[in-house]
């Protein structure tokens, strides 16, 4: 798993000879299989048209191609295809020939083709020179032999091009990853020695550590005494989010801030009560408002009714 | 060299500076369990925040004088730990759940101050 893992990472930038290397072999291409392929040249370069066009079709029956391949994208695309289609049988799979497929990719990519897509497409691609080469084969074991090895040379573009889309889709993965990561772990003042610590989304061990970091130096910045720390938007707490609780109010109590928890629900409280995990030591309280309420009690703040109010009744 | 300890009203301060050796912070527990007696002390604070380590000895050492003062008649209050060693403490499982902290020794005597008010109000 390892070396399959190390080769899908190299696909974001570019690939090393040793790279092209491995992928060859993994399909298993070798001389013979470009002697075989040589034999079925002419037939390919002479009905590359139509073969770019079978794959072009195919996608058109799937997808909407006008929006997908805006302006001068389609021209550029087909353009590419049919190099694509004249590289396959060239008899050259180096350094060039691979670069060829990555740029392919990305065009698949940024246009937002979906792997299963461009496999039908292509599937129906080598579906139409298979016939072509039948048709024109005057000896059909030897023609299905060429074919086959001309197959080999279509699974490494697969994997050059699935690597690609996938990789892209990762990548925008991450980025959104990053942004949520960014928004979510906001440390807000509320009064003298009163933070607020809202916490939405999942929470991961990264996360967990992330947040205690920000909340101690939070701490310190703010001089404050005690942290409202409300759980209302976490998707799922088990015992390991609740474990990264404990720490981070453990964490705070070093530093000498009490830590109040809020916005555990009934079915969160069941849960945990049902898993076992012991939040005796931890100072919870139901939602934001009674936690807010007991901090400021904590600070000695009482709220009084304004005068002004009380006789307006 | 021995920690030293300031003597301040009835509060003792003793601020650590470099990273003390355990036989410094043995010779600290006896050096306050006697001196705690001595002045009559109500409250002892702890001045960590020059250290970026602490580790399970000190920590445990910290606990045992918290313990020790409190049956001399004292609370300890430990402040200033930094972010970083907070966080490292908690990966250890150094808690030290039964110690009181502060965010530094401003925080630390007024805390020791609401204690002895409370105390106060108690016995009236």
């Amino acid at each position: 798993m390892p070396a399959i893992q190390s080769i899908a990472l190299t696909a974001r930038n570019n690939f090393s000879e040793a790279d092209i290397e491995r992928r060859l072999k993994l399909v298993g291409l070798d001389t013979e299989d470009k002697a075989r392929i040589a034999t079925i040249r002419d037939i390919v370069v002479k009905a590359a048209d139509e073969f770019t066009a079978a794959f072009f079709d195919h996608l058109g029956r799937s997808t909407d191609l006008a929006s997908m391949f805006r302006g001068s994208v389609m021209e550029d695309a087909r353009r590419q295809k049919r190099d694509h289609l004249m590289a396959m049988v060239s008899g050259q799979y180096g350094k060039e020939y691979v670069d060829q497929r990555l740029n392919l990719g990305r065009l698949y990519s940024a246009v937002g083709m979906d792997v299963p897509v461009f496999l039908g497409a292509f599937h129906h691609m080598l579906r139409a020179i298979s016939d072509a080469v039948m048709k024109a084969s005057r000896e059909p074991a030897g023609s299905f032999q060429a074919f086959l090895s001309l197959q080999k040379v279509g699974f490494l573009d697969i994997g050059v091009i699935v690597d690609v889309l996938i990789d892209e889709r990762e990548r925008i993965i991450g980025a959104q990853q990053d942004a949520i990561r960014e928004l979510s772990t906001p440390v807000l003042q509320v009064r003298n020695g009163l933070l607020i610590l809202p916490i939405i989304g999942v929470l991961d061990s990264q996360r967990a550590k992330q947040l205690t970091d920000s909340l101690l130096h939070s701490i310190r910045a703010n001089r404050a005494r005690v942290v409202v720390m409300d759980i209302t938007g976490v998707v799922a707490v088990d015992s390991k989010v609740a474990n990264h609780l404990i720490q981070t109010v453990a964490a705070a109590r070093l530093m000498g801030a009490t830590v109040i928890i809020t916005g555990l629900s009934a079915d969160v409280a069941q849960a945990l009560v049902a898993l076992g995990v012991d939040l005796s030591k931890v100072n919870t309280v139901g939602d934001l408002q009674g936690g807010l309420e007991e901090a400021e009690e904590i600070l000695g703040y009482r709220n009084l009714p304004s005068a002004h109010r009380s006789e307006d009744r | 060299m021995a920690i030293p300890i300031l003597k301040q009203g009835d509060t003792l301060i003793v601020s650590i500076q470099a990273a003390p050796t355990d036989q410094e912070l043995l010779r600290l527990q006896d050096d306050l369990a006697d001196q705690v007696g001595r002045f009559r002390s109500r409250g002892v604070i702890i001045d960590v925040s020059a250290l970026d380590v602490m580790d399970s000895f000190a920590s445990r050492t910290l606990r045992g004088i918290a313990r020790t003062t409190k049956l001399r008649g004292a609370e300890t209050i430990v402040v200033g730990i930094q972010p970083d060693v907070a966080f490292a403490m908690t990966q250890l499982g150094l808690t030290m759940q039964d110690v009181m902290t502060a965010l530094d020794l401003e925080e630390g005597l007024q805390m020791l101050a609401r204690i002895k008010e409370g105390t106060r109000r108690r016995r009236e």
